[in-house]
């Protein structure tokens, strides 16, 4: 096991509220100059789940998997909720028909209308019936501030004391040996770029160029994948040989730029994190997440 | 030489107004070293189009010249200053000290800030919260047997000093630099619109900045983005060409560096560039003599 601070992390209670689904004003246009109206981008979105594909939702446009949530109150509170949490973090809903249930954290998106940010989360099928938009939720929020105690210069971005625990991750000859789904060339990397700080937001893969959708025909919600040559410390931005290492939690957009959301959960810059790849390996199993 | 659309393209008259210089506060950098930038928004005396991007002491994000917004709507992108003006524009105060008094459209950075150059003379009288009225005058613009080749921003007076030549049906534009597509950071996926911004070439890294020589670009160099596409909107497409201006300079914070203006950009391979170090629109436009 990787030695970490885990015991010097403080636990708090961030609160927040299930959203409506994302909607631009009127049609977009998509890369090709086509008029679009897509949808899927937050509140509840019952059929599609995490470890489902990205790609082949009718309309979908940054689909992202479950329920959505943001912060209320003043910006600073709503800052709270979107850098504070942490993918693997506990959920309990506070209002409704489901009060008293708990969901998990599974990602988090930025770039919406309104420059309004959503923490995606997943809860089990009966709970999942239960929700209205509006119901409160809580975060019970632990992650901020890890550190791998012999690796001070890899980040921990927006990681769970039990997402880390369950991941697998491996030191071998000075180096964290970190389980990914998939390894992506830094020229697919797009929107995320300049966005700061990493724990709110995420990166895109680019899907609008032939070769970028071919690359990622097969990815599905939740899987962990690395993007090349991107440095994810105090800012989002192009370092060679640096790495991140995030998990999918948006559907692949016709928006030039756009793609399938990546949350940053690690970064280093000086190659201390060596890919291990396994194309079946998914944040579902990673978590143990009931469907 | 090519030939253009010109004569029927609208000549409309956009109105901004000389903005207060921003400034921030502290905020890390790529790095996390504290800085506050200064050189964004207001009157810059002593930095004019053609001057270098890189070295100004705490400049980030460098505006040459005298910075206007459109005022007419809360949003600054949404104004029709914003939308319409083009590179090579006329501009005209029409208030304060200077009134009666020409300069040029120079450029838009994104979200806000639209720039003019003005003589040295004209500079010293200018206030904050002077008018500017602009003679838009380049929106439609197209090159004849290139309608695939996007033109952006662009003013016909611009677009016949760039020294493009045709050759075996392909536009051969003179540049400065290549760029490679990996470097384009902040703006990425912005905007399904092209006119309203820019889109920065990352400068967070030293190693590549010394590799591509990215300190001797200057405000106003003309340069080739490559497997960049900015149609609609502004990202990755193997193979694709964008010729831009460069509007602003360099910075520190992560994902960001000197903004691009798109001029020209097609997916379908019909630009090619030549190198020319004079590539750069204060001589295309006669601002200076002195490059």
């Amino acid at each position: 096991m990787v030695k970490t601070n885990k015991e010097n992390l403080l636990e708090i209670a961030l609160q927040g509220a299930i959203t409506h689904t994302a909607v631009p004003a009127s049609y977009t246009t998509t890369w090709d100059g086509q008029s679009q109206l897509g949808m899927g981008r937050g509140g509840i979105v019952y059929n599609v789940k995490i470890g489902d594909p990205c790609y082949g939702w009718e309309l979908g446009e940054n689909v992202e998997p479950g329920v959505s949530a943001d912060g209320t109150d003043t910006d600073r509170a709503k800052g709270g909720f979107r850098n504070l949490s942490n993918v693997g973090n506990k959920v309990r809903i506070l209002s409704g028909e489901a009060k008293g249930e708990w969901g998990i954290v599974i990602g988090k998106v930025g770039y919406l209308p309104g420059r309004n940010h959503h923490i995606v989360m997943h809860f089990k099928g009966d709970t999942l019936e239960k929700l209205t938009i509006g119901d409160k939720v809580q975060i019970r929020a632990k992650g901020a501030g890890y550190k791998f105690l012999d690796y001070p210069e890899v980040a921990i971005v927006s990681c769970s004391p039990k997402l880390l625990k369950n991941w697998g991750i491996d030191e071998k000859d000075g180096k964290l040996h970190v389980p990914v789904t998939k390894v992506v060339p830094v020229d697919y990397v797009g929107q995320g770029a300049g966005g700061s700080p990493p724990q709110s937001s995420n990166w895109d893969i680019q899907t609008q160029s032939p070769d970028a959708v071919e690359f990622c025909k097969d990815l599905k919600f939740g899987d962990i994948v690395l993007l090349e040559d991107t440095l994810s410390y105090y800012g989002r931005g192009y370092y060679h040989g640096a790495v991140t290492v995030g998990v999918v939690i948006t559907g692949p957009s016709r928006h030039m730029g756009h793609g399938i959301g990546v949350t940053t959960l690690l970064s280093c810059k000086k190659g201390e994190i060596v890919s291990k790849l396994d194309p079946d390996l998914n944040l579902k199993n990673i978590l143990e997440l009931e469907v | 030489m090519i030939e253009t659309n010109k004569d029927k393209l609208l000549k409309i008259a956009v109105m901004g107004e000389i903005v207060p210089s921003g400034s921030g506060g502290y905020r890390p950098t790529w790095d996390g070293t504290p800085k506050m930038s200064l050189g964004m928004g207001g009157i810059k005396y002593n930095l004019r189009v053609g001057d270098p991007c890189y070295g100004w002491a705490s400049g980030d994000h460098v505006e040459p010249g005298v910075t206007i917004r459109g005022k007419e709507k809360p949003v600054a992108s949404a104004c029709a200053l914003a939308l319409f003006a083009c590179i090579g524009n006329e501009a005209k105060l029409v208030s304060g000290e200077a009134k009666g008094e020409m300069g040029v459209f120079t450029g838009r950075h994104a979200g806000s800030d639209d720039l003019l150059w003005f003589s040295k003379e004209t500079i010293e009288k200018l206030a904050i919260g002077d008018k500017v009225q602009i003679k838009a005058h380049g929106v439609g613009l197209k090159i004849k047997g290139f309608d695939d080749v996007r033109v952006n921003k662009c003013s016909p007076k611009l677009l016949e000093s760039l020294g493009i030549k045709v050759e075996d049906d392909k536009l051969v534009v003179p540049v400065v630099a290549r760029i490679p597509g990996f470097l384009m950071g902040s703006g990425i996926g912005s905007s399904q619109s092209v006119e309203p911004g820019d889109y920065d070439i990352m400068t967070t890294d030293p190693a590549t900045n010394e590799k591509y020589n990215l300190h001797k670009l200057r405000l106003g160099d003309i340069v080739l983005l490559e497997d960049q596409l900015c149609v609609n909107g502004r990202g990755y497409y193997k193979g694709a060409a964008t010729i831009g201006v460069i509007i602003h300079g360099w910075s520190d914070s992560a994902g960001h560096g000197p903004g691009v203006n798109p001029l020209l950009s097609t997916k379908d391979g019909r630009i090619k560039t030549v190198i020319d170090p004079r590539a750069n629109t204060a001589t295309y436009l006669g601002l200076r003599d002195d490059l």
